[in-house]
């Protein structure tokens, strides 16, 4: 017994020491490129061209973040945070609305409904674009940073949907039958109920949406024209011609861009523990 | 007393069913002025002869249609998309998983690891291409210095037929598997407390616990996971443009890029237009056929 | 409770969203299928390009009635955008028409994508700049641009500019656009020091440059640098051999369909090609790296390259780097014309590139066609041209030359000087399928997984396809 003991002891230790490795393999694999973007982000062009890319910045030259922030850069991120906090807020909305009852109703469309939406993932992206347009030019927002939210909504939501359903079909059914017999409708277990309980699921996908949303490019050149409406990722324009691109610089905005996520995600992986530990708890 | 309980669920189904109506009908707005209309427009687009700008367009019935049944091109496109697919579904999701559970595991302490192995979701797809671009250069690039610390030549990745395809599945990996980890770690909270303790008081290993206990309980979310991962491989665009172009030659050609270049650059939206409408058709066949199977199955279980 | 609020405030946004783009797009929903029916109704698509020039046009400036031109170009960064920006302020002190331009600058990748889906809505820009070639017919067959013969008479233009340069901004005998910027050709950049160092002269013919090459490789330099993930970069060396062997003859027949892309110049080129990447010519693992983010230039700036065939454009590069910097690379640097091939009767003179790089067409009438030309006029005032060379740039007008003072455009501006002929860039003259079936192509015979007979044969099927479809 006791031996026993011991060996998967010493098994669990080699386990361990194992994962841990894989861990740093994996943290170094995440995180080098990372670093490298920062590097170039110091360097002069010529400096980057005949040193090389993995070669360390000769010094800590800021010039580089100085000129991107002296630009539009300020204006460009005030831009993507409004962007991305209406439209985020809508797709994690509309999508927790739709989820509800095609995880836990029972009602003779809801197989075709959610095939439906699984079919709009596969829309390529690209070939919306001319409709898209058209659309904005006549609603009259084209050109204006409202232009934006409804496409990023609108292609956010297929995936947030299957994602949030698959979720919710995995929330316990004897909260809900309880909650019933006490006389609760529909509409406020939705509200008292389920998305509590939904958040850990709405965490993923505040974070996945966030990053896409934040990131978005094809409709945000496509939908606006004058450099006042533009955001953050369309910022490298202003270091990138026609036959070459000053990279360095490009790597500052790059890392500027970035640095406001990163840090998000501290904050909200710390919210998303704590979502997860309240959901298992009531679990 | 029979006839009272009928109409008592039918009154309930109705109350559900309009429930189910208005929970439904905002997602339903959004997708028809954004999915389904766009759709349908490439469909009938699809029928004319067409450079996407002039006023004129020339109705041409099915022929882009039968051109793209037997276009080498677009054919080799879906070929890679689906190799795309099945390396994409291996490759990330376990690793995906792989990472949620050791964070899982190793509890407050994993933090740090967290944060870190989430950082390549949070890079824009240009930053990864350039860096990895020259990482993976012939002269000069990490994976050449590596081949020469162990004695080999310098090694072109990306610059061969062979090999490019696969080089860009794995840069394509390394970009998503931070979702996956974070999609894994969020099924985890649905695998509850209790069963962990509980397993671990009945003597279980951790190890024993994850095959035995927590991965039965995650197979729903793995299930979804490889939907997402396989419409998402289907539909891929971003790194391939940003890395290869589809180069060399046509080597990592995707269905997304190969209508991009006839819708945009080569002045043939009708047929770009097909090819759109054929790629959605294959997709939706393809991932709902899937669905149709994973949850089969799991009604027999 | 502070939640539930926001709940009901993104409730209440996204139905009155909802709502007003249902209103919208049902509208939007019927245009395309208005304009599919009268293109059935004109069979004869080349006869009515003409009468459709003047639809969209006067659709777009009844829609601004404003005094607003708007001008997209790609013009984002560096001297380009400053051009454009100073011809802006010249227009707007000097102007009567009481016309402002709204400049809008977008980066050149995703450009003609851009202007694709603006004119597909039929709201095309006042103004644009191309690349002339392929597109820009397209563009003008499809009625977005205008015939400038008059407004070049009034203003006096056709003896300002290059006649290379006004040949490649006409079509149908019209000329369509204003040329602006750059002369842009291929020609071999080299690092004089390399050159001094090995004992080598600048070839007039390729077995002279083969030689030469030869002698860097034996010295440890590699001969050429190269980065061929864009495709267009190696492009340059095949157009060139084609050209040096068979002139322009073989392509403009092979174009019009008179003659073939599988005849023996362009053989000659793929073949010489091959040849070349077997002795190593070229960097390890060219056929991948990037030009845009400089990993050709790198080899250049390193002096590990003896030579760099791309497009005269670079100058302007080599030097602001080299001075951001602080060192003297650029002194090293010098240019000469592809070299000739020997025993071939071809004219060695012809060069391949544009004379102007940029294009402006003009997609607006009467009194704003009129102001927006006068805008243009500018582009290639006394002033900004000064800027331009002063920046390494050679924009494309008449006496040029005298201004110049920089070694390396000069070089560059006595070739184009003694060019008898213009070979445009074939991805620009070609139709857009087959200049991808070319780049494609040439990438592989780059590569060796295609031979160079291959390659002609699928650019030929390419080419037929195209014009069988016309």
């Amino acid at each position: 017994m006791e031996k026993e003991f011991k060996n998967s002891n010493i098994k669990s230790r080699i386990s361990w020491a194992f994962a841990i490795f894989l861990a740093v393999v994996a943290t170094m694999a995440a995180v080098l490129p990372f670093i490298f973007m920062v590097f170039n982000s110091f360097k002069g062009k010529f400096e980057m061209l005949t040193k090389g890319v993995f070669a360390p910045p000769e010094k800590l030259n800021l010039t580089n973040y100085e000129e991107v922030l002296g630009g539009g850069f300020v204006k460009y991120f005030g831009n993507s945070v409004f962007v991305l906090c209406v439209s985020l807020l809508l797709v994690l909305f509309i999508s927790a609305c739709a989820a509800y009852p095609l995880a836990r109703f029972k009602f003779r469309m809801n197989g075709f409904i959610y095939a439906v939406i699984v079919a709009c993932m596969a829309i390529p992206i690209h070939i919306t674009l001319i409709p898209v347009f058209q659309m904005t030019k006549s609603l009259k927002i084209y050109d204006t940073i409202w232009a934006m939210i409804g496409p990023n909504v609108a292609f956010a939501l297929p995936i947030s949907v299957f994602i949030l359903t698959s979720f919710m079909m995995g929330i316990p059914k004897e909260i809900e039958e309880s909650a019933e017999i006490d006389g609760c409708n529909k509409y406020r277990m939705f509200f008292t109920m389920i998305l509590p309980l939904a958040k850990p699921g709405l965490s993923t996908l505040a974070i996945y949406n966030g990053v896409n949303i934040w990131n978005e490019f094809s409709f945000a050149y496509t939908l606006t024209q004058s450099p006042k409406n533009r955001t953050l990722p369309l910022a490298v324009w202003d270091f990138q011609g026609q036959y070459s691109m000053n990279t360095p610089m490009i790597m500052a905005v790059l890392t500027l861009t970035v640095l406001p996520m990163i840090i998000l995600f501290i904050f909200a992986q710390d919210k998303l523990v704590k979502g997860m530990t309240a959901g298992a708890v009531k679990g | 007393m029979n006839s009272q309980a009928n109409t008592l669920g039918k009154r309930r189904q109705r109350s559900t069913n309009i429930a189910a109506f208005v929970f439904l009908l905002p997602v339903f707005l959004i997708l028809t002025i954004f999915i389904f209309y766009p759709i349908v427009d490439s469909f009938m687009i699809s029928a004319y002869r067409w450079n996407g700008i002039a006023a004129e367009k020339v109705f041409v019935g099915l022929s882009n249609w039968g051109k793209l049944l037997s276009d080498r091109e677009f054919w080799f496109a879906f070929r890679n998309n689906i190799l795309i697919m099945v390396l994409s579904i291996v490759i990330q999701i376990p690793i995906g998983l792989a990472e949620a559970t050791f964070i899982e595991f190793a509890g407050k302490k994993a933090t740090v690891c967290k944060v870190l192995w989430f950082i390549p979701m949070l890079m824009s797809s240009v930053a990864i291409g350039f860096l990895f671009n020259y990482a993976l250069a012939a002269n000069g690039g990490m994976v050449s210095a590596v081949s020469k610390l162990f004695g080999g030549g310098n090694v072109d990745l990306l610059g061969n037929k062979n090999t490019a395809l696969i080089t860009v599945i794995l840069v394509i990996a390394w970009q998503f598997i931070p979702f996956y980890m974070v999609y894994c770690m969020a099924a985890y909270t649905n695998v509850s407390e209790d069963v962990y303790e509980a397993s671990l008081i009945d003597g279980a290993t951790k190890g024993q616990y994850f095959w035995q206990i927590a991965l039965p309980l995650l197979t729903p979310s793995i299930k979804s996971a490889a939907i997402l991962s396989m419409v998402g491989s289907l539909k891929y665009f971003d790194l391939i443009y940003v890395m290869t172009g589809g180069g060399p030659g046509t080597a990592t050609e995707l269905m997304a890029t190969y209508m991009y270049k006839n819708a945009f650059v080569q002045f043939n939206m009708g047929y770009g237009s097909a090819v759109a409408a054929g790629m959605f058709i294959l997709i939706t066949v393809l991932s709902l056929f899937t669905m149709r199977m994973i949850n089969g199955k799991k009604e027999e279980a | 409770m502070k939640k539930r609020a926001k709940q009901i405030i993104a409730l209440g946004l996204s139905v009155v969203m909802c709502l007003s783009a249902t209103a919208c797009g049902s509208g939007a929903a019927d245009a395309p299928q208005g304009s599919g029916e009268s293109g059935q109704a004109s069979a004869d698509s080349s006869a009515g390009s003409a009468d459709a020039a003047e639809t969209p046009a006067a659709d777009s400036s009844s829609d601004s009635g404003d005094k607003v031109i708007t001008f997209w170009n790609v013009g984002t960064e560096g001297a380009d955008k400053e051009t454009y920006e100073m011809a802006i302020r010249q227009f707007q002190e000097k102007t009567q028409s009481g016309y402002t331009i709204e400049n809008i600058p977008t980066q050149n990748d995703k450009y003609k994508e851009k202007l694709v889906i603006a004119m597909s809505s039929g709201e095309c820009p006042d103004m644009y700049t191309t690349w002339s070639g392929g597109p820009m017919n397209e563009y003008i067959d499809s009625g977005y641009a205008q015939p400038l013969d008059d407004l070049y008479e009034k203003y006096g233009m056709k003896e300002r500019f290059m006649e290379g340069a006004l040949e490649q901004a006409s079509y149908n005998g019209k000329i369509y656009a204003v040329p602006v910027k750059n002369i842009s050709i291929a020609g071999i950049y080299y690092n004089k020091d390399l050159f001094q160092k090995c004992g080598v002269s600048v070839p007039t013919t390729v077995s002279e440059l083969e030689a030469a090459c030869d002698t860097f490789l034996a010295n440890g330099i590699i001969p050429f640098t190269l980065a061929n993930g864009p495709k267009w970069t190696g492009s340059m060396y095949f157009q060139c051999l084609a050209a040096r062997k068979g002139g322009l003859e073989p392509f403009q027949k092979a174009a019009s369909g008179d003659g073939s892309f599988e005849d023996e110049s362009f053989v000659y080129a793929g073949q010489k090609i091959q040849e070349w990447v077997n002795k190593g010519y070229f960097p390890e693992g060219f056929n991948s790296m990037s030009e845009d983010d400089g990993q050709a230039k790198a080899f250049f700036y390193t002096e590990e390259a003896a030579m760099y065939l791309t497009g005269s454009w670079n100058t302007a590069a080599f030097k602001t780097d080299s001075e951001d910097a602080g060192n003297d690379f650029y002194s090293k640097v010098d240019w000469f014309s592809f070299p000739a091939v020997d025993d071939s009767s071809a004219d060695a003179s012809i060069l391949c590139g544009t004379m102007g790089d940029q294009f402006v067409s003009f997609n607006c009438t009467d009194e704003k066609l009129d102001a927006a030309f006068e805008f243009a006029t500018y582009l290639s005032s006394d002033e900004t041209i000064d800027y331009m060379v002063g920046a390494s740039l050679i924009p494309p007008v008449t006496g040029v030359e005298d201004k110049i003072t920089d070694p390396v455009s000069k070089s560059i501006i006595d070739a184009a000087n003694k060019a008898s002929a213009v070979q445009l860039w074939y991805d620009q003259y070609l139709n857009p399928t087959v200049a991808n079936a070319h780049l494609d192509g040439n990438q592989e015979v780059f590569g060796l997984t295609m031979t160079p007979e291959d390659a002609n044969k699928k650019m030929q099927e390419a080419q037929a396809e195209y014009l069988s479809g016309k």
